[in-house]
């Protein structure tokens, strides 16, 4: 098919559907608002339910029901909204059972919303932040892929640049390579012969033939994150080999770092920008490997210092790390606060290369 | 480019009518709408950046190569992000309103030609054909089909002057000796995707 | 509504003028027919007998009224069960359909979703009153206005069984709980929420009933509401409602055997018994 002009919304929608996304159901908010319209318009297409839920929390668990019924199933809000979610996210972690988040943001301040939980129990959240709407066509189409293979919730963060930005895009389906069938979903059919399926967070079995119950459970769930974090992990960094600064940042700021630091490479500044694509796991390896050179690690987000704690124990003290951004937000619609240019961007680099030159 | 212009004078329209011709033409685009409060009279402006390929630009400009304005109101904040010798393509109404500068400027009778060929609240959209014309960036075919996919089915009775608008603004104008430059040039950066699967 | 007078111990007799009719027994003489088996320890479906219910608790009635009324519709293969937190939830351990356990008040939602993607099944919650009329009422009611076709049996000990003996929504006025030590009182608790009447009330609910499980009677009746419930609901006809009157004599305090009589004088007079919508 030929590029379309999308709304990022509306190619995300397309993107989960291509993916196989077949129940959809949220709460308006914006931004996340549009992608909610979106689902409504193209899920009957393709004979797919897209509920307007009552609330955030009937939204996540009908998601929950429709993902443990064996759909491929989404979800979404922003800031409040996934708040009253967390609750569902966890006890789907605990339980097993699969459905993307839209996490359409309103910024930058819900970092540690997205990557510490929030829920209970020992659970995280596989999550990725998108830079552009081509990449989150991409990631969604990936996200429905490994919420299935590791049978858990994900998330995908995104924001107003994602949600209401247009771009030229073309949405293929991505071929992941096929995945175990689902016969641990809910259908009912093996009522009365002895097999029926259980999904229970708890994991006590059935009379006669007991489960894990929940010590084994929950610590075989939390060997499934030790290995999500250890081959999970995307990044991308730019000219951090030899570079004496590196600059982080995350989702849409990205590509506003990327233009500054490639202006002063351009200049002859040894400098590079590394920027986590999964929030969670935090690519932490390979951010000290792009930092191995620098002497300086400047972390630019629109939030009062979030990330830079993942920033700093991932350099582990070994290089200093000095925040960028600010709490910057504004109300007007599209952008995230009047910090997120690239004038102030540069600004604030150059000023910082030059505070330690002195 | 920059359009700017008070809401409801079809600013919006006429950015995501831009960005889907030019989408339609084989182009990269990336669109991007800023608007206060208020769906009518409040500011309004949109971001189009087209390219040939490699399209590597962030959402919110810096700085803009040409500009599509409606209205003198919000000009400030477009004057600012103009580049020297950037080519603005003004309603001739507001025109008188824009101070001068380091720009050349394509005052085009909008609201006039809008009235001549009956199509009185389609004047973005006789602005838009010249906008088109004068830069080449698209042409009024492509236009006129984007526009036509645009407007909602409840409003079908205004896609015939609204066509009438794109060719009237795009006949009244001639094109640039040279054309618009296409997209931010690509960088030779050494970007690197990793995974540790 | 109707209140159906237990049958007592030795209540029936021989109507005057005609022939003993064969439902009426004679019980002030020994039995002239020997004992026979008209159910077996199990119901249908029911994997194990052993629970870790309280003695005289009214939840294992209603479990095996749910049970044989799946097994008689003939829905075990396609039943699945979404049940809430509370003492019910062991019927996950114990019966051999598909179930999933869900968070607290949110069944409805989460059923929702199940039958959303599977039209062809029998899907039920099974809730209790702190389940359901507190941490859950909004879930029930948008799921009773939307019309889900789903059935949703919240089974009813005015209690927060589970937790010990709390005050839940459903506690009847004069209750006394854990956090209403004199018993409820109106002025400072407020006053039960009538769960059943509320979803009547509803034009996406087609079938609503009150049953109980502290007499004979009663739980003939209930398992009648049940299948009526379950048959509507999956026909396609909407959203239908089943309450259940429990015991909780743990939770209410008293002796396990005064249960039933606690149900009969005190819960009936807030929560009469029958249907209350079948359309
Ligand atoms: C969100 C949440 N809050 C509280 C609890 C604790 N809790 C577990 S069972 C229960 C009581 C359930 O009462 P009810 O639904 O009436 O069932 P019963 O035990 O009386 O049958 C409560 C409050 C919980 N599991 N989850
Ligand atoms: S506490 Fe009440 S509801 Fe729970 S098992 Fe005991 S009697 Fe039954
Ligand atoms: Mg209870």
């Amino acid at each position: 098919m030929a590029p379309q002009l999308l709304q990022g919304s509306d190619a995300v929608a397309q993107a989960a559907i291509a993916a196989g996304c077949r129940f959809f159901a949220g709460y308006p908010m914006l931004p996340f608002t549009d992608l909610l319209e979106s689902m409504a318009r193209r899920l009957p297409e393709v004979d797919g339910v897209c509920m307007n839920a009552e609330s955030e929390i009937e939204a996540v668990n009908m998601a929950l029901g429709a993902g443990a019924a064996g759909a491929r199933a989404g979800t979404g809000s922003c800031g409040q909204g996934i708040a009253l979610m967390q609750e569902a996210i966890a006890e789907a972690a605990l339980n097993e059972v699969p459905f993307v988040v839209f996490n359409m943001a309103r910024g930058q301040q819900d970092y540690f919303q997205a990557t510490r939980g929030g829920g209970w129990g020992d659970y995280r959240t596989l999550c990725f932040a998108p830079k552009d709407v081509s990449e989150a066509v991409e990631h969604t189409q990936l996200l429905f892929h490994l919420a299935d293979q590791y049978r858990a919730p994900v998330m995908l963060y995104g924001d107003y640049l994602i949600a209401h930005t247009y771009m030229s895009v073309d949405v293929v389906p991505i071929d992941f390579g096929p995945l175990p069938p689902k016969d641990w979903a809910l259908d009912g059919s093996l009522g009365g012969t002895g097999k029926s399926r259980q999904i229970w967070t708890w994991a006590m079995g059935k009379a006669g033939d007991p489960g894990p119950g929940p010590d084994l459970h929950w610590q075989r769930i939390a060997e499934k994150f030790e290995e999500m974090a250890r081959v999970e992990t995307r990044w991308e960094s730019i000219d951090c080999e030899g570079a004496e600064t590196v600059v982080v940042s995350f989702g849409t700021a990205g590509p506003f770092v990327e233009q500054v630091v490639g202006e002063l490479r351009a200049d002859g500044v040894r400098i590079g920008a590394f920027r986590p694509i999964t929030l969670w796991p935090f690519p932490e390896a390979a951010l000290a490997e792009a930092c191995r050179s620098a002497d300086r690690v400047l972390v630019f987000e629109v939030n009062a210092g979030q990330m830079i704690d993942d920033v700093r124990l991932a350099v582990a003290g070994r290089v200093p790390v000095s925040p960028l951004g600010r709490v910057s937000i504004d109300f007007s619609g599209m952008r995230q606060g009047e910090i997120l240019t690239v004038p102030w961007i540069r600004d604030r680099v150059h000023q910082a290369i030059k505070e330690v030159k002195v | 480019m920059l359009l700017t212009g008070i809401g409801g004078q079809g600013v919006q329209l006429a950015a995501k009518t831009l960005a889907m011709a030019a989408t339609a033409e084989g182009h990269q685009v990336l669109m991007s709408s800023h608007y206060g409060g208020e769906m009518r009279g409040g500011q309004t402006e949109a971001s189009v950046v087209i390219a040939d390929e490699g399209l590597r630009s962030v959402p919110i400009l810096e700085s803009v190569w040409s500009a599509y304005v409606m209205h003198a109101r919000y000009w400030p904040a477009v004057a600012d992000r103009l580049r020297p010798g950037g080519v603005v393509v003004a309603n001739s109404t507001v025109v008188d309103e824009l101070p001068t500068g380091d720009f050349r400027l394509f005052p085009v009778p909008a609201g006039q030609l809008a009235v001549e060929v009956g199509a009185v609240m389609s004047s973005g959209f006789v602005l838009l054909g010249a906008y088109g014309a004068i830069t080449g960036l698209v042409g009024v075919e492509a236009l006129v089909s984007a526009m036509r996919e645009l407007v909602p089915p409840y409003r079908t009775q205004h896609l015939v002057v609204n066509e009438a608008a794109l060719r009237a603004g795009a006949g009244a104008v001639t094109a640039l000796d040279a054309p618009a430059p296409f997209g931010a040039p690509a960088r030779s950066a050494r970007a690197s995707v990793g995974t540790a699967g | 509504m109707t209140t159906p007078s237990p049958a007592g111990p030795t209540g029936a007799g021989v109507p005057a003028g005609g022939p003993a009719a064969a439902v009426l027994i004679a019980t002030d003489a020994p039995p002239t027919v020997p004992n026979r088996k008209v159910a077996g320890a199990l119901a249908p479906l029911q994997l194990s007998g052993e629970h870790h219910l309280c003695p005289g608790c009214g939840h294992p009635v209603a479990w095996r009224l749910l049970l044989e009324a799946i097994a008689e519709l003939g829905l075990a293969n396609r039943a699945i069960g979404v049940v809430g937190h509370g003492c019910y939830t062991n019927i996950v351990s114990l019966a051999d359909i598909d179930f999933l356990q869900c968070l607290h008040g949110r069944a409805p939602a989460v059923a929702t979703g199940v039958k959303r993607v599977q039209p062809d099944t029998a899907v039920f919650t099974l809730q209790g009153d702190g389940d359901l009329a507190s941490e859950g009422l909004a879930e029930v009611l948008h799921a009773a206005a939307r019309g889900e076709r789903i059935t949703t049996i919240m089974l009813n000990n005015g209690v927060f069984g589970d937790t010990g003996g709390q005050m839940t929504a459903a506690s009847v006025v004069g209750q006394r709980t854990k956090t209403s030590l004199d018993g409820r009182q109106p002025e400072a608790h407020g006053y039960p929420v009538p769960v059943a009447e509320l979803v009547a009330t509803l034009q996406g609910s087609v079938y609503v009933a009150r049953g109980a499980v502290h007499n004979a009677g009663s739980v003939a009746k209930t398992k009648r509401y049940l299948k009526r419930a379950f048959e509507l609901a999956t026909s396609g006809a909407g959203f239908t409602f089943v309450e259940v009157l429990t015991m909780c004599p743990t939770g209410w305090f008293l002796p396990t055997a005064d249960g039933p009589d606690y149900i009969q004088d005190t819960f009936e007079q807030t929560y009469p018994l029958g249907a209350l919508k079948d359309v």
